[in-house]
């Protein structure tokens, strides 16, 4: 598998794809960190909540970059599981990468204020771009073409579901636990103390019930269509 | 030998939509080790289908295909020549995938399907005949149990068109079985394939077509050896000439003349 997942990786960043997401990502980074210094927690709340939709967008452009007959002939050579699994560890795997980039440019122009906790802060913004990235993968996943079979339904299952996650993630939101707790992860990381333990393993059990559900809809969808 | 049994299909059903026409319709047919299986019909008469079924690229509606070998090769009608690696490069990664590491497996097909000197050379800059090579070559790199081959002859030069037989003999040698769809009539290269013909979203068997053309009474044969890379070019002239060409024969693959376009 990690064959499949290299030769993606390669296909990917050398196909020039990866471009559009690197500067929507730099642009999320200047919004967020452009208005001077702020607490670590809540500035990698806003920033895990802001890179979910580009997190999403570069899974769907990692899945797509291969065209169909190539993700078949990979799907004759290593198997439909093994094949589906790669793609979605290649998109993890650079989801990964952005998110470090993420917590670590912020230093280096002095975006974060130490003054106010930042060892507790950095822990809780790690939290909170792990608990980003599985849902991201997994919205990016149902929007790619193996499963939306066209550009236009694929791009519309992403805004649209982006566009939910926020809206039903707002506070007082009838239905918040039909979308991933994004934008719950970053209001409870906003506040003057830390979140209690059980608050913070209630978004963790959150966050993996709704990948559960999203990847296992992913996987009925990609045993059938191809 | 590579399978433990004939290859088989249980009622298969297929189409690309949910409410859409069928493609394919209770299909029930079977295919033995060693055996060649030449797929004929019209196009889009869902032999590329019926293919993709037995590769295990599509998923049937209903039904399902048995005793699929571990190793299976496909070769599709257009290799997806749109990818950023050269010729090397991919062949390289697609052995790894199967797990093979020896990268004189990938070296020995690459020196016989004449693809040396397309290396270095990015796929999207391949000829379709040589892009077609690389897709044959990786279906080959491990010895697949079960050989897809979809149009294979599409786009190849008349000295590589003479190299699938002798493959497909290979692989049926080595208790391998060998599909192969062909809308070109060049099912004479072929000579003891059974032949299926899809038609109206079914697959029946059907007697095998004539084979290699005969000279008249008021002719003769005249043999010509030519150079492999003049072959094309030979048979244009000689064509062009008022001359019938009959086959072309390369000496590595002595049992199997084709019958040029």
């Amino acid at each position: 598998m990690s064959a499949l997942v290299r030769m993606r990786l390669a296909g990917f960043t050398r196909g020039g794809r990866a471009l559009p997401p690197l500067i929507a990502f730099l642009v999320v980074l200047a919004v967020i960190y452009g208005g001077g210094a702020s607490p670590a927690a809540a500035a990698y709340g806003y920033s895990a909540a802001a890179l979910f939709p580009v997190l999403a967008w570069q899974t769907k452009l990692v899945l797509d970059t291969e065209p169909d007959v190539q993700r078949r002939l990979a799907r004759v050579a290593a198997g439909a599981r093994r094949e589906a699994v790669a793609g979605l560890l290649t998109a993890t795997l650079l989801a990964l990468a952005v998110c470090v980039l993420a917590m670590g440019t912020p230093w280096l122009f002095t975006a974060i204020d130490t003054t106010k906790d930042p060892v507790g802060g950095t822990l809780l913004g790690i939290l909170a771009h792990l608990l980003a990235v599985p849902p991201a993968v997994a919205l990016g996943a149902l929007a790619s073409r193996a499963v939306t079979r066209s550009a236009l339904v694929g791009v519309s299952v992403l805004v649209v579901s982006t566009v939910l996650v926020v809206i039903l993630g707002l506070s007082g939101s009838f239905a918040p636990w039909l979308v991933p707790p994004v934008m719950a992860t970053a209001r409870d990381l906003n506040g003057d103390t830390v979140p209690p333990a059980a608050t913070l393993l209630l978004l963790c059990v959150w966050a993996l019930a709704w990948c559960a559900v999203a990847l296992t809809g992913y996987g009925r969808l990609r045993r059938t269509l191809s | 030998m590579r399978s433990a049994g004939p290859i088989k299909t249980d009622d298969l059903w297929f189409r690309y939509a949910r409410r859409g026409p069928w493609t394919l319709r209770a299909v029930n047919v079977s295919v033995r080790p060693g055996e060649t299986v030449v797929v004929l019909g019209r196009n889009g008469a869902g032999k590329s289908t019926l293919l993709q079924l037995a590769a295990g690229v599509l998923t049937p509606v209903r039904g399902t295909v048995r005793h699929r070998p571990r190793v299976v090769g496909w070769v599709p009608e257009r290799f997806p020549a749109d990818q950023p690696f050269t010729t090397r490069q991919y062949l390289s990664r697609m052995a790894e995938i199967r797990g093979i590491c020896d990268h004189t497996v990938v070296d020995a097909w690459i020196e016989r399907l004449l693809l040396t000197e397309h290396t270095g050379t990015r796929l999207a800059d391949l000829s379709k005949g040589t892009a077609q090579k690389v897709g044959l070559a990786q279906a080959l790199l491990d010895p697949p149990g079960l050989l897809v081959l979809d149009e294979p002859w599409e786009g190849l030069d008349a000295v590589a068109r003479t190299l699938i037989p002798q493959i497909v003999a290979e692989v049926t040698e080595a208790g391998g079985m060998v599909l192969v769809s062909d809308h070109r009539g060049e099912i004479t290269n072929l000579p003891d394939a059974t032949h299926w013909r899809v038609e109206n979203a079914e697959v029946h068997e059907t007697p095998a077509p004539h084979q290699i053309a005969k000279p008249e009474p008021d002719e003769v044969i005249v043999e010509v050896a030519v150079r492999r890379t003049d072959a094309d070019r030979a048979v244009v002239h000689l064509r062009a000439a008022g001359h019938r060409v009959l086959a072309v024969r390369d000496p590595a693959a002595p049992r199997t003349p084709e019958v040029p376009r």
